[in-house]
């Protein structure tokens, strides 16, 4: 563990909530990326976007992390979003067919319509 | 140390059909674009040159059969899926033609009816002055054995096998000196669990054997012991049946692993090969080419200091580790 951290930011726009965080999301960062995800997707329902513009790359346990958290997210009726991938961002999402249980915007308004 | 793939697929054996090697050609004629060659040898040439992997070949269908070849001592088998009834013959043929010892070892993964499958038509097993020592983690491995012969599913009973057979049952966390190699192995996620092997040869050289292991979700943090297992590793076989998004939606709890899991794990451990293993039975040679340009791109993508080399096993590689 390189004690690595991720920026994250949160907002409300539309009645959804949009969560952003910045950085790779890899052994280092994973643990504390599935946390705060995981407790996004639990509190309250609605739309959650996960703003993927600021992230540079993720390994298979971000990816898990993603599923943990949707996992979580239907229990208390959140759909979450995937939005804005970077290129290396957008081939992993199709490397790990992530992209077929997620939906996946190009943008945040697209991800909130 | 060689790496000899006699069986890659998973679950089930499976064949390619007529159409298959039908298209295969007639996409080779259309790529030869009406050249000519002087003999089959340079026919051969244009199709190792000019064609991917794919397009000329076959990935095979035998399931899971992987021999690690140090040079001396016994025989050393990982699995007895159907793959190992080609070994067995070859394996003959080398203590006629070559003077090697009539003794085989193996490494039973798991129990599970393809990983054991080719026993029945292992010929040494049939042959007196054969001496075969069955190594697993399983306690049960002779019952699964002796079950799979019982009249109602082979015709010739375990008992009618001349060779001398024994059964050893290993333990995790202990190390073993088995003919030239010194063996470990790891307990792994499985119905019935399974086992990953790790052999390492006097000239230090190490293969990992790590096939029908899943990497559970909710387990993320235990994968440091995976990591620690493969550590420094100069070839690790790894089952990558699934796409990650599969492994754990509708196929979760089926018991295997992805090619972006194992791609992580290798990178985490330092590893220098990953052998792609343990293929999905419906997959096209042309969907497994996929999946293996996909996880070399993956592997690029995620890569850190040290690049892994990412190879796809099929039946009849050999790899010099």
């Amino acid at each position: 563990m390189s004690g690595s951290t991720l920026g994250w930011t949160t907002e409300s726009r539309g009645g959804a909530r949009i969560v952003a965080p910045a950085g790779r999301v890899d052994e280092a960062t994973a643990t504390e990326f599935t946390e705060r995800l995981r407790e996004a997707a639990a509190a309250g329902g609605g739309t959650l976007v996960l703003d993927l513009a600021g992230i540079a790359y993720m390994s298979s346990r971000g990816l898990r992390a993603l599923t943990l958290a949707q996992r979580k997210g239907s229990e208390a009726g959140t759909t979450i979003v995937l939005a804005r991938p970077n290129p290396t961002m957008r081939e992993i999402l199709a490397i790990s067919r992530y992209d077929m249980v997620f939906k996946v915007a190009e943008t945040i308004e697209d991800a909130l319509a | 140390m060689l790496v000899r793939f006699w069986g890659t697929r998973g679950s089930l054996p499976v064949a390619a059909k007529a159409n298959a090697v039908r298209n295969k050609i007639a996409a080779a004629l259309v790529a030869a674009s009406g050249r000519t060659f002087a003999d089959e040898g340079a026919a051969r040439e244009f199709l190792e040159s000019e064609l991917d992997f794919a397009a000329a070949h076959t990935y095979g269908g035998a399931t899971s059969c992987v021999e690690v070849d140090v040079g001396q001592g016994p025989f050393i088998v990982c699995d007895m899926g159907s793959g190992l009834r080609e070994l067995g013959l070859d394996s003959l043929r080398r203590c006629t033609q070559e003077g090697h010892a009539r003794e085989w070892h193996f490494f039973l993964s798991h129990l599970h009816w393809d990983h054991i499958m080719g026993f029945p038509f292992f010929v040494p097993a049939f042959v007196p002055g054969s001496k075969i020592v069955i190594h697993s983690g399983h306690a049960d491995a002779e019952e699964a054995l002796r079950r799979q012969q019982e009249e109602i599913s082979f015709p010739v009973p375990f008992d009618y096998l001349r060779a001398e057979i024994e059964f050893r049952t290993l333990e995790p966390g202990r190390e073993y000196e088995i003919g030239a190699v010194t063996v470990s192995l790891i307990e792994q996620h499985h119905s019935h669990s399974s086992y990953g092997f790790r052999f390492r040869d006097a000239a230090g050289k190490v293969a990992i054997y790590s096939t029908d292991s899943e990497h559970k979700i909710d387990r993320m943090e235990g994968e440091a012991d995976v990591v620690a297992f493969f550590a420094d590793a100069d070839l690790v076989v790894c089952d990558t049946m699934y796409s990650l998004a599969d492994s754990v939606s509708m196929k979760e709890d089926w018991g295997h692993s992805s090619n972006i899991v194992a791609v992580d794990l290798c990178h985490e451990a330092r590893a220098r090969r990953l052998a792609l293993f343990h293929h999905e039975p419906t997959y096209s040679d042309a969907d497994i080419a996929r999946m293996h340009h996909e996880t070399i791109r993956y592997e690029e993508l995620t890569r850190g200091a040290v690049a892994l080399e990412v190879l796809c096993a099929y039946d009849g590689l050999c790899v010099e580790v």
